[in-house]
């Protein structure tokens, strides 16, 4: 008897123009492919059929999960509908969703774990030392990213600049397979803030 | 995907709330800041840094960085990068607010100036060197007065004076926190000016409020339960909706139409002060930038919208199905200093988050830190939310949690031993 599909959507912490869609089997096993247009798209069938709706701008298959990004913030649920049904009609015809040799392996949470770690002695923390902060990875959950941030950097004005910006941006060129970065700091208990904020 | 330019004071509240509105919009987002941020070079571009003293060389370099990575919207986030935006807007033939019209919105000399011209109600003003002599200004100005620099903000340097003698120390106790402030002389040519204008007796309302071409959306009307009759004018309480009758709402909203209109201000936001009394409103501030500090924080639109989602999305020119605010009651207190000195305890915080209708207390001053009161301060301690479902239950809510706040603050000078002061 065929198992029927369970599809379950997660909206991103990070970024709400993203959703998580986890499929009750698996996609892209051990790897992960990311598509920003239709054409790029030819060896999945599955990327093809979401592209057929018009607000989505790009697709991430990895294991048993497709990320969609669509093009403005705003309102999901009449969208996830639509995507859920085109997820349940491309994987009904039967036939891969996507070509098993597609895009690149994924590294595992040590992997990950490690390039960041060397991201930060090597580059971030040297930089941001000069304003008395520091950036610790606090753990890789899949392809999760929990950091916290102390120094300067806890309470500063400018945190989420530095956060989003800088370091944000030297994870994902340094190991592109990150999908969120999530900030544990707490910043209110910040003893000794780089930037304070002062008027208005 | 849009990229947006965001222009961020270093010394801003801000960041963090105009960060994530663009996150949630989706937007690419460059930042711009006044001093150099130590991860520029691993930002790709994303990082700028700009001059905001100098609007004319910060929209030339913003104009070349845009030739490669087009803009669809600059946004100055405070004050100080408003003038930047608007250049580098006119430069990129986005929608912008005249630099004049910025300038008077932010020196309130000229602009009690253009509000008297177009016959826009404001109180009556007289305009001093800080460097004059007070003794002979002080017989030429109607009492009860308020004084007040022409270029700061936040209440910093502003005090009610009832006769001459008051004049005189208040006008001195200014020049001092003038000559602090700006030691360059050229600087001392903008900031060294004081009003003295007619104190306005009555109530007093904040409007919040979106300009498109010139129209004023409003967006939220606040009311400022805190009797201000000085001498110093510290902001406290703001809450909303209003609960003037809505005649006397109407009228604040044309009152503000009206000083943008003298003002010259057609895009973006505004946030106006106004004194109500029996007379009809008056223009106290308008200023060409959205409501300061965290207060932002009070204000949720309908679809949970932010205000600064709201700026971003009217700057982008984005959809806006609806700039309608939640139907909770909200407000907001911005937590007075009681006396200056070194910060080193905020006592009853979780016992105050306990209360009902109190959403958040954010103590923005670390501890160990030194504290200045009102008038030469220009800091708050924190900010305090509550929501609820009407004004007067969101408003007690806040007296009572500020209630529940014990400040330990010890003498500015030798740490001797820390004195305990009630909130009030």
């Amino acid at each position: 008897m065929k198992q029927e599909i369970k599809i379950t959507a997660s909206l991103s912490a990070g970024n709400p123009t993203r959703c998580k869609f986890a499929v009750n089997r698996p996609l892209l096993p051990g790897r992960t492919v990311t598509y920003s247009e239709a054409r790029q798209a030819a060896e999945s069938p599955l990327a093809l059929a979401l592209f057929e709706i018009l607000e989505v701008s790009e697709v991430r298959i990895s294991g048993d999960w497709v990320q969609v990004t669509k093009k403005d913030a705003g309102n999901w649920a009449p969208l996830a509908k639509k995507i859920g049904s085109g997820i349940r009609s491309a994987l009904e015809r039967g036939a891969n969703p996507v070509a098993p040799n597609a895009g690149k392996e994924l590294p595992g949470p040590d992997e990950i774990r490690l390039k960041i770690e060397r991201l930060f002695e090597t580059e971030i923390n040297p930089a941001i030392a000069s304003h008395g902060g520091f950036v610790e990875l606090l753990d890789v959950k899949g392809a999760s990213v929990y950091l916290q941030m102390g120094g300067g950097c806890q309470g500063c004005g400018m945190a989420n600049v530095t956060l989003r910006q800088g370091i944000e941006t030297s994870i994902r060129d340094a190991v592109p397979e990150v999908e969120e970065i999530l900030d544990s700091t707490d910043h209110a208990s910040g003893a000794n803030p780089y930037y304070q904020p002062s008027k208005k | 995907m849009s990229r947006l330019l965001l222009l961020i004071p270093t010394a801003s509240y801000r960041a963090a709330a105009f960060m994530d509105a663009a996150r949630r919009l989706g937007v690419e987002v460059v930042v711009g800041t006044d001093q150099r941020q130590s991860l520029e070079f691993r930002s790709g571009g994303r990082l700028l840094t700009l001059d905001f003293k100098n609007p004319a060389s910060g929209a030339r370099q913003i104009a070349r960085h845009a030739l490669k990575n087009p803009l669809a919207a600059v946004v100055g986030v405070d004050e100080e990068s408003l003038l930047l935006a608007a250049a580098a807007s006119k430069a990129l033939s986005l929608p912008h607010n005249a630099a004049a019209a910025i300038r008077a919105a932010r020196d309130k000399a000229l602009m009690r100036g253009l509000l008297k011209k177009a016959g826009v109600p404001s109180p009556d003003f007289k305009v001093f060197s800080a460097a004059g002599a007070p003794e002979r200004f002080a017989g030429s100005v109607r009492y009860p007065c308020v004084l007040k620099p022409a270029r700061l903000s936040a209440s910093q340097g502003v005090i009610r004076a009832d006769d001459a003698g008051q004049f005189i120390s208040a006008f001195k106790r200014i020049g001092k926190i003038l000559r602090g402030m700006s030691p360059d002389s050229k600087e001392s040519q903008n900031f060294g000016r004081i009003l003295a204008e007619d104190f306005i007796p009555g109530k007093e309302a904040a409007l919040e409020g979106l300009l498109t071409g010139g129209k004023l959306r409003v967006l939220a009307l606040f009311d400022k339960p805190d009797p201000l009759d000085g001498p110093f004018f510290e902001e406290t309480i703001y809450v909303t909706p209003s609960r003037l009758p809505a005649a006397a709402q109407k009228q604040i909203a044309r009152r503000a139409q009206e000083a943008v209109r003298a003002l010259g201000l057609r895009e973006g936001p505004v946030h106006a002060e106004l004194r109500i009394p029996a007379s009809g409103p008056k223009i106290i501030e308008i200023a060409a930038r959205s409501i300061g500090g965290l207060c932002s924080k009070s204000l949720r639109f309908k679809a949970g919208m932010s205000l600064e989602e709201l700026i971003l999305r009217h700057a982008l020119r984005a959809p806006m199905d609806s700039a309608e605010r939640e139907s909770l009651a909200s407000g907001v207190m911005m937590i007075p200093i009681p006396r200056t000195g070194i910060l080193r305890e905020v006592r009853g915080r979780r016992e105050a988050l306990k209360l009902p209708g109190v959403e958040e207390i954010s103590i923005t001053i670390p501890a160990g830190h030194a504290v200045t009161a009102l008038p030469e301060g220009r800091r708050y301690l924190g900010f305090i939310f509550a929501r609820a479902k009407r004004p007067r239950e969101a408003e007690a809510a806040l007296r009572k949690a500020h209630a529940r706040l014990r400040f330990e603050i010890s003498p500015p000078e030798g740490a001797s031993l820390a004195e305990s002061h009630p909130a009030r």
